[in-house]
């Protein structure tokens, strides 16, 4: 009876082994998964009044500003492998009635320029605010030359400029990072 | 292929649901019954498992995606797959592992004036678990970009692991002809513990809501905790260096705990009976060897603001970005404590009633020689079983129909059914084997998943091996 019951133990134990398996699945596609968040992120603003073009002390215009921010997150190894595009968007307010250029020049730690920005802004009319929009989307290789960078450098340029100027130029930006992130 | 799934099935990587042992409990056969419910009836005189082997068990479920959902060979990009089960999880939703190894299991009867069954021994535990965070799920596979507007909640962060030993000693005994009680001290040793429950708080990008930019990005009210202990002192540690520190902790060297279980088992006649257990109802204070980590505060980002300051020679710029990681720093400052901590232990419920019908067995017509007259074994008992646990997310729970035949003292079989958070079509099954004494039983769950295993939430296998003298 033991013999019997002991082998019939065995058989049991047997087949609940034999037929357990893992079918209709291919654990290599573990592979090929791609993790790609899209980010939006802030980057920079300002109000840039029409007085940070005159020098009141001289009585002498002054037709550039420019002022710089570090962008650590930006620059590395790290980021330069998983950061396979970029949407640049810059939104300018502007209320002084000229028109402006403006260039991002983004740096990298010897002050080397590695990737270069510029656009126009139009001149507000009848005391008007006019809204103009630059966008720029870089692709993987330019991306390349992006990350090189450490810190950008902001340069405003006026065509002329008196101390009768007033109104202000206001920027909003956010930058789109497209990731990729790979096993 | 086979051979490698018999090593993965006998080294138990196989899963059951979170600590529920529904085959074994109320298996009036096996030692580990006693660690189940020690108000257990014991039918026993003497019972020693062997080193090692006694009792071996482990658990690795998940409550709302197997294998299959991801790894399926179907021909649609995993990346898809991945998504759609993000999509489908809920932060309720939890991955668990649950392991056990008897070191030792033993007892005896105590013949004196007031018969009493005593049993100890030592276990170890590795228990984990995970709910799935899927808001920061969201965030990191898709980013933010769809989800402006949406707060991210951070109290989806909900997990724990806990490696350690259990020393154990309990007393069983027939306080009347209807009531067997019992009770069990627990000393934990802990060897490595780390646990993140309790968080809160929120990311959120707004777009243009009186912000000075584009967007806002705000996190408010956060309060996030990490605790650890036994993890700073193996840092830099080698291997062996490593497995002695470990070894120490597990013969009482770790963080101390201390618990106890308590069962009972009411007949209410020779064949309805109740039976009830609260299991690890204790803590564990973490006083040595801990590190914490703490980030609280509220924080609102909208990019840089440049100001174009008039700058003298030789002025330099203003450090717009290190003034922004101080800010970020000081809001919500990442503090890390050595301060002790006290954790409690998941404590866990079962309950069962149960019926015995048909004829008797046994060679001494089934009688209960301990307890001449109390209860006479028959060969088919069915009943229902609850299990519950408490976990950081809240209580989960568990029921079981089952039927259990014995055929003579040799062979008992027990079948479930079992609903709970995994599956509402759970089969198990065990086998208990007597050979002159010497028993051997294996229980398995999740059974009408066995032919393909990809496509299970939770499986289990459990082994023993025990020497039990009747």
């Amino acid at each position: 009876m033991d013999v019997k019951i002991t082998k019939l133990f065995f058989i049991f134990v047997s087949m609940l082994l034999c037929v357990c398996c893992f079918d209709d699945t291919d654990f290599d596609q573990a592979n090929d998964v791609l993790v790609t968040p899209a980010i939006e992120l802030d980057l920079i603003y300002f109000n840039l009044e029409a007085s940070k073009f005159y020098d009141y002390t001289n009585n002498t215009e002054i037709l550039v500003v420019q002022d710089t921010t570090d962008l650590d997150f930006l620059g590395g190894n790290d980021i330069a492998n998983i950061l396979k595009g970029a949407d640049f968007f810059f939104e300018f307010t502007n209320s002084i009635p000229r028109s402006f250029n403006v260039s991002f020049d983004f740096l990298n730690q010897d002050n080397v320029s590695k990737y270069l920005m510029q656009t126009t802004v139009a001149s507000a009319t009848a005391d008007q605010p006019v809204v103009s929009y630059f966008i720029q989307s870089l692709d993987e290789l330019q991306i390349k030359e992006l990350t090189k960078a450490k810190k950008v450098l902001v340069t405003v340029t006026i065509p002329s400029s008196s101390q009768d100027l007033t109104g202000v130029l206001n920027l909003q930006s956010k930058t789109t990072y497209y990731l990729q992130i790979e096993q | 292929m086979k051979k490698f799934l018999f090593i993965f099935l006998f080294l138990g990587v196989s899963t059951v649901v979170c600590q529920n042992k529904q085959v074994l409990y109320n298996w009036e056969v096996t030692p580990q019954t006693l660690l189940l419910n020690p108000g257990s009836l014991v039918t026993s005189q003497f019972h020693a498992g062997i080193p090692l082997a006694s009792g071996f068990h482990i658990n690795v479920g998940s409550s709302g995606v197997s294998v299959f959902d991801v790894f399926a060979d179907d021909g649609i990009d995993i990346n898809t797959k991945i998504t759609n089960t993000i999509s489908r999880l809920s932060s309720r939703d939890f991955f668990t592992i649950n392991q056990q190894l008897d070191v030792l299991n033993f007892g005896w009867l105590s013949k004196g004036f007031e018969p009493m069954y005593f049993s100890g021994g030592i276990y170890q535990e590795l228990d984990v678990i995970a709910y799935f965070p899927k808001d920061l799920a969201i965030l990191a596979w898709e980013g933010n970009r769809n989800y402006i507007g949406k707060a991210f909640d951070f109290s989806h962060v909900s997990a724990r692991a806990d490696v350690l030993t259990v020393y154990h000693f309990g007393v069983n005994k027939q306080v009347s002809k209807k009531l067997t009680a019992g009770v069990r001290l627990k000393l934990y040793s802990s060897m490595i513990s780390v646990s993140s429950t309790r968080n809160k708080g929120a990311f959120k990008t707004t777009e243009r809501v009186g912000s000075n930019n584009i967007y806002e990005h705000t996190v408010t009210d956060l309060d996030m905790e990490v605790n650890t202990s036994g993890f700073i002192s193996l840092d830099g540690l080698e291997q062996p260096q490593v497995s002695k520190k470990l070894l120490g902790r597990a013969l009482l060297g770790g963080n101390l705990g201390i618990g106890i279980d308590a069962g009972i088992t009411y007949q209410f006649d020779k064949q309805l009976s109740l039976t009830a257990s609260v299991l690890d109802l204790g803590a564990i204070f973490h006083t040595k060897d801990t590190e914490s980590y703490k980030a609280k505060g509220d924080y609102t980002l909208d990019g840089i603001e440049l100001i174009f300051p008039e700058l003298e020679n030789d002025q330099s710029t203003i450090p717009y970005y290190d003034n922004l990681e101080d800010d970020i720093v000081r809001e919500i400052p990442i503090d890390t404590l050595n301060t002790g901590y006290t954790q409690l232990r998941p404590t866990k419920i079962n309950a069962g009633l149960h019926y015995d019908f048909g004829r008797f067995v046994g060679d001494k017509g089934g009688c209960n020689c301990k307890n001449k007259g109390t209860k006479q074994k028959r060969v088919s008992q069915a009943g229902v079983q609850y299990f519950s646990i408490f976990r950081p997310g809240g209580l989960q729970l568990a029921g079981t129909l089952y039927y259990n035949r014995r055929l003579g003292n040799a062979l008992s079989i027990k079948t479930t059914y079992t609903i709970d958070s995994y599956s509402a079509k759970n089969i198990g099954a065990g086998m208990f084997l007597n050979i002159q004494g010497v028993n051997l039983f294996l229980a398995a769950d999740n059974l009408l998943q066995m032919s393909n295993l990809a496509k299970a939430n939770s499986v289990s296998l459990q082994v023993g091996l025990n020497y039990i003298l009747n």
